[in-house]
């Protein structure tokens, strides 16, 4: 039987113009970016309006989109000026905002009727008559809720044509997005504005009152209590969000580094072009998965696609040994004839050591540092300034914004 | 006119509440509602609306859970009862319910209960546009957010006179996975009475179970804000939640006795906090020292 499907987005974060060049030269079709109001991510590098018009005409020049979070949960006085910012946005030519908070949806569409407003994974979207409730508001996509299965979502796009963004990658909320004030409570920062302490990420006492005491429960020499998820992870499984129906598969990260954003992007694209082609005869590269490690923070699971997470999709005990890749370069340029490459260094290497190239479209080789050169072309063992350019033989070609690391 | 609102465990409690002179009982259960603190049946539900109709009181129904699909399909059967028993009005949270009620067109008036995220008049402002009766405001919220919110809407804003918040939901079940990864062999119902502790602030002591809509956590402090009745008359905050969720019976009717005693005072115009705050202090359970929450803070101090 030929599998119906409609190929999804690849939407991939970025923290700042550089990231997103890098994701959309990686293969995003979308990326995601914090403004310089409004937001969650307070201390990710937000865009002032000029870097996000280069970088709406970066991705338009090669048919990507950009998206801006606008998701914060306002408080009295918060959403002042979110007329004149999405008026701007619109001018600017973003293609949709993300939004949660209702008071900013009235607000969009007011001051910038026909901006494509995405209602934010922190608004819990867990439902299906929830997605026809905003799309007939005129909200064009909801970002489904963490906690919602793979089987809820198929049940829903049988009930509505509504646009579906997912996360299938990333770090995640061990609460509902949301629904989780531990920060404002124990710090005084407010989670919903973008001052999240990850509390949930701490160790804690658990115990009971016997009388007028507290008797810890914490078995001796035993892990304290904690609440700490492993990272979401869908990449062995994109031909189910993909056969479910989810019009945008969602990597989280706008914290992430270049070298996190550019491989998980690689390696998505890779594996939703892989299975779009050719549903029916898919296999999975086990080299997608070996790359991903190489980026990985924590271990990774499915999340709630599946089942309700166990303790092992918990963060307890010692965590799991990844092997720590560093971004080492990013290449200038390349002359094929005298196979030397010129990189601007962005870690400390130097000769002898393997390191690997990788560069859009999955492209991946290892190489080992046979020689290096400075700027005046006088021969150096080792790289040590940052931003420094360096000029080393590279056996296969590469390409400007290939990128190299090193274990 | 303030409304004194209270939750209800049982019949037997809701009817000691209304003699305690409670204006409105909220009560509810599974799968619909959050957190109460017994869930109940339908029946009961009748039951006590009756009783409460009896006496010229209301009773509002919990419908504020975050439904998934299996939820939102089957709150069509229970709306249609509850606006058959006459229930006065329900709690909604998810607009998936809202949406329901919509299509459903039923006598049933709906309170936005998003918890957390109902932070200001403009959201507030957008229920009302579809429907919304009043809302229940966040508890992260400051008096002086409060008192401008309730200034610009026309629908009466809740806030919470008395009782615990719950600071954290969680789908996954947090104590259970726990228990698995120790090896431990434990009960995570409400009942069993757990607390967490940070470690870094000694006088911590969060509440925290399990139930069929995940795991739950409280704030360390009982709210009480019946040091504030009177500046909550002022600012036109006139509906008052007391939250049994974690205190049981009869220790939580005499609360009640106490706050419907001071709102007589208060609309009497007699109030004096002092007294009042030393009779709750002794009702008060010694494990739940009180506190005043975010009302007392300067807005900027949360951020």
């Amino acid at each position: 039987m030929k599998i119906q499907i409609k190929k999804p987005e690849v939407l991939a974060p970025a923290g700042n113009l550089e990231k997103l060049k890098m994701a959309i030269r990686y293969g995003a079709d979308a990326v995601y970016i914090g403004g310089q109001a409004y937001g969650l991510r307070s201390r990710a590098g937000n865009f002032t309006y000029d870097e996000m018009r280069e970088g709406v005409q970066f991705a338009h020049r090669r048919g990507g989109r950009v998206y801006v979070a606008a998701n914060m949960v306002t408080h009295e006085g918060d959403a002042a000026g979110a007329d004149q910012f999405f008026k701007t946005l619109q001018a600017i030519g973003v293609d949709a905002v993300i939004i949660s908070d209702p008071a900013m949806i009235t607000i969009c569409f007011a001051a910038a009727p026909g901006l494509p407003i995405h209602l934010s994974t922190q608004a819990s979207t867990t439902n299906y008559k929830a997605l026809e409730f905003w799309k007939q508001l005129g909200v064009a996509r909801v970002v489904l809720a963490r906690e919602v299965g793979i089987k809820e979502i198929r049940e829903m796009r049988r009930h509505t044509d509504v646009e579906i963004e997912a996360f299938v990658h990333g770090a995640m909320c061990i609460a509902y997005s949301g629904r989780c004030t531990l920060s404002n409570h124990m710090v005084n920062r407010d989670a919903n504005r973008g001052g999240c302490a990850q509390s949930c990420r701490w160790k804690y006492d658990l115990f009971e009152i016997d009388g007028n005491t507290a008797k810890s429960l914490i078995p001796e020499d035993e892990e304290p209590f904690s609440m700490s998820a492993v990272d979401l992870s869908m990449l062995h499984h994109l031909p189910d969000m993909i056969e479910a129906g989810v019009n945008s598969l969602k990597i989280e990260g706008r914290m992430k580094s270049i070298h996190y954003v550019s491989t998980v992007s690689n390696v998505y694209r890779k594996a939703v072009d892989t299975y779009c082609a050719d549903p029916e005869h898919f296999t999975f590269d086990p080299a997608w998965d070996d790359e991903i490690w190489k980026v990985a923070q924590r271990d990774l699971s499915t999340g709630f696609y599946y089942q309700v997470p166990t303790e092992k999709e918990q963060l307890f005990g010692k965590p799991r040994k990844i092997p720590k890749y560093t971004f080492a370069g990013q290449v200038m340029s390349y002359d094929p004839e005298t196979k030397i490459a010129t990189l601007q260094q962005r870690n400390n290497f130097g000769v002898g050591e393997e390191v690997e190239f990788y560069g859009p479209g999955f492209v991946h080789f290892k190489q080992t540092v046979r020689d290096l050169w400075n700027e005046d072309g006088e021969p150096i063992d080792r790289a040590p300034n940052p931003m420094m350019t360096v000029t080393m033989h590279v056996d296969q070609p590469v390409e400007p914004y290939f990128l190299m690391r090193k274990k | 006119m303030i409304n004194l609102i209270a939750t209800a465990e049982s019949e037997n409690q809701a009817e000691a509440l209304l003699e305690a002179g409670v204006d409105t009982l909220y009560v509810g259960g599974h799968p619909f509602g959050l957190r109460l603190p017994r869930p109940l049946d339908l029946d009961e539900i009748e039951t006590i609306v009756r009783m409460a109709h009896e006496r010229g009181k209301k009773v509002t129904v919990a419908c504020n859970a975050i439904m998934h699909n299996e939820q939102v399909s089957r709150l069509g059967g229970y709306l249609s009862r509850l606006a058959e028993i006459k229930a006065d009005a329900i709690t909604i949270g998810d607009p998936g319910a809202i949406f329901t009620l919509e299509q459903m067109r039923l006598p049933l008036p709906y309170i936005y209960d998003a918890e957390t995220l109902v932070t200001s008049a403009e959201q507030i402002a957008f229920w009302v546009k579809r429907g919304a009766a009043g809302a229940v405001a966040a508890r992260e919220l400051t008096l002086t957010e409060l008192e401008e919110m309730q200034r610009k809407l026309t629908v009466p804003v809740e806030v919470l006179a008395y009782g615990p918040t719950c600071i954290h939901q969680s789908g996954r079940p947090l104590l259970t996975n726990y228990y698995h990864y120790t090896g431990l062999k434990e009960r995570a119902d409400k009942d069993r009475g757990l607390y967490l502790r940070d470690p870094k602030n000694p006088d911590s002591q969060y509440p925290i179970f399990e139930d069929e809509d995940g795991t739950h956590i409280f704030s360390t402090e009982d709210l009480s804000l019946m040091d504030q009745l009177q500046e909550l008359d002022k600012a036109g905050l006139h509906t008052w939640k007391l939250n049994g969720v974690l205190l049981h019976g009869e220790k939580f009717t005499a609360i009640a006795r106490l706050f419907a005693a001071a709102r007589d005072a208060v609309e009497d115009g007699t109030f004096e906090p002092a007294g009042f705050s030393n009779r709750l202090r002794a009702f008060q359970p010694a494990s739940r020292p009180l506190g005043t929450g975010f009302y007392l803070k300067n807005p900027d101090d949360v951020k």
